[in-house]
């Protein structure tokens, strides 16, 4: 236990330590906030009662939160495992499962300050304001529902090579994030993409914040496509896991 | 938890042989006698890479506190029988016990420390300082050597404030030899560690791994360098094709390997009545050029001149690492070939 506690302040710490990460990781989704923020009339209102600002809080809170999960697990993890460190873990006393679970974590915790610090900046500037108890739960949902992204970011890690993961990464952040209904709301797109939306996580994702913010009760269908992804996705790195296992790690 | 090898910071006593380790600790299953039990054992183990068999019915046992070379070309199943006595990879068939138990316990349990291959990488989280890892990796174990000899003994002490990122080859395979020590384990494996090292710094490795061994450690470490095997280890294993091919002290099979290659011209060459000469273990015809792989050349030249094969511009060399390993192949079998009459 004391092994694994170590290992996982260590790997937290590197990864809060990794400047350049953190500056991507967040930079994006607060620049795109700002940019998009003087698109549209801000104050229009663009799904039941929320409006375009409030929007694009919850949307680039989820994007902030799959930029952090796809980086922090799938380019770190495969540049890792490439130069041997993942390797040499194996080889002392640190069960195997625990480099999945500490990623997985990590993953997690870089997730919040990032969803905190889009909120932050969508009530200096972007001039949304809400009663604190919305805040809190608003904030401890958008977090949660990340673990399919902090799922997908670690397979992506075990399962992709070095030379791919950058690509792979990139390649599917905007695929997710743009269908998933994060730049243009999901309800102006044309029929067949509306329906390719619900099929990703992500709008899931932003459709519990907005529900939050409009006062609907959190339709079960979210919960259930996100819960779904981390499921499959969680099974992937397990297969992955017993068939490298299986095969050797050389 | 007492031990059979000697802890780092206290000395060897100097009324007992390093070698012989003192009481092993007693197993949780209370196995009988543990201290007699092989430290590493392989019986009929036998891997495959898809089609290829790295490993080929692989017979092994390491007595505990022995230092042990194993030596052979590349792709003959030295990285393999490393991996799979630390458990990474799980062999299609045979049995393999570690300190008495399976790799994966013995790794588990802490008793075990390596060094392994890392291709281009370090093999090392970037990002970091060296005392950064270096302090991580000993609180993954339960009884760690103390920092201050850990780092004295890799000779990184300068190196410690570094980033791992920011380290050359060399000072990167040292900081992997200290992670390598730092559970202050009784079996050591070192998968090349002085490979793309300078003769100096190969020598300075040398002390390390011999150190390992003085204070009673099991430690195997792979190489291709026929000359570290004889300097370091006790004993050496030759292995080709995921075999043992030779076994026993270095100078020994440092005899055997120096083999010499005769060269020569003839125009009538009957290939079985040259693989008859004395000394001779492969014969090459190609042409009219014949090509002799000898363990004693100078008997093999005697025994051509009697044959009274007609033969020309003959030419001695020393034989390559290949050549030396197909010689080590047939001595397993030469001795009682040689005494019949």
């Amino acid at each position: 236990m004391n092994a694994l506690v170590a290992f996982g302040r260590f790997e937290v710490g590197r990864l809060l330590r990794s400047w350049k990460f953190l500056v991507i990781t967040v930079g994006f989704p607060v620049l795109f906030y700002m940019l998009f923020l003087r698109d549209h009339s801000s104050g229009k209102i663009v799904y039941a009662g929320v409006t375009w600002r409030e929007y694009l809080m919850v949307s680039m809170c989820s994007f902030g939160a799959l930029i952090a999960a796809l980086n922090a697990g799938g380019s770190r993890v495969a540049l890792e495992r490439a130069g041997g460190w993942a390797r040499q873990l194996r080889v002392t006393p640190l069960p195997a499962w625990s480099y999945v679970a500490v990623k997985m974590t990590a993953s997690m915790l870089v997730v919040l300050p990032v969803v905190l610090l889009v909120e932050l900046v969508a009530a200096t500037f972007g001039g949304v304001s809400l009663p604190v108890g919305t805040w809190v739960g608003l904030s401890a949902l958008l977090w949660v529902t990340a673990l399919p992204f902090s799922t997908l970011g670690v397979l992506l890690g075990f399962a992709v090579s070095t030379e791919a993961v950058f690509p792979v990464v990139t390649g599917l952040l905007f695929v997710l994030a743009y269908f998933g209904g994060l730049f243009t709301p999901v309800s102006s797109m044309p029929g067949a993409l509306q329906v390719a939306a619900h099929l990703l996580p992500n709008f899931h994702h932003l459709s519990l914040g907005l529900e939050v913010l409009s006062g609907r009760t959190l339709a079960a269908s979210h919960w259930l496509v996100l819960a779904g992804y981390t499921v499959a996705l969680g099974g992937l790195i397990v297969w992955r896991h017993h068939v490298e296992e299986a095969r050797g790690v050389a | 938890m007492a031990s059979a090898v000697h802890r780092f910071g206290e000395l060897p006593p100097v009324d007992a042989p390093a070698h012989l380790g003192r009481p092993a600790p007693e197993p949780p299953s209370g196995a009988p006698c543990p201290e007699r039990e092989p430290a590493l054992l392989f019986s009929g183990v036998t891997h495959y890479y898809g089609d290829h068999r790295a490993l080929d019915d692989l017979h092994l046992s390491v007595e505990r506190g022995q230092t042990l070379a194993l030596l052979g070309p590349n792709g003959a199943g030295k990285s393999t029988t490393i991996s799979v006595l630390l458990g990474l990879v799980h062999p299609r068939f045979g049995h393999v016990e570690v300190l008495g138990r399976s790799p994966r316990d013995a790794v588990g349990s802490g008793r075990v420390g390596a060094m392994l291959q890392t291709g281009s990488g370090t093999g090392l989280p970037p990002g970091v300082r060296v005392v950064d890892v270096m302090r991580l990796v000993r609180r993954l174990y339960a009884h760690p050597a103390p920092l201050d000899v850990v780092v004295e003994r890799a000779g990184i002490t300068t190196l410690l404030y570094r980033r791992t990122d920011h380290l050359s080859g060399g000072q990167a395979q040292r900081v992997r030899f200290a992670l390598a020590i730092a559970g202050d384990p009784e079996v050591v494996f070192l998968d090349e560690p002085t490979a793309a090292m300078d003769v100096e710094a190969r020598r300075a490795f040398w002390k390390m791994i011999r150190a390992l061994g003085d204070e009673g450690r099991t430690t195997v470490f792979a190489t291709h360098h026929l000359s570290e095997a004889d300097q370091v280890a006790d004993r050496v294993v030759v292995m080709h094709h995921g075999q043992v091919v030779a076994d026993g002290p270095g100078a020994t099979l440092k005899a055997a390997v120096a083999s010499r290659q005769v060269r020569f011209v003839a125009d009538r060459a009957d290939a079985l009545v040259l693989n008859a000469l004395e000394g001779v273990t492969d014969v090459q015809v190609r042409g009219t050029t014949v090509t002799l792989n000898c363990l004693d050349a100078d008997a093999s030249i005697r025994a051509l001149v009697r044959s009274g094969v007609d033969f020309r511009d003959l030419e001695v060399t020393g034989a390559g690492l290949e050549e030396a390993f197909l010689a080590l192949t047939s001595t397993a079998k030469r001795p009682e070939d040689e005494r019949q009459p």
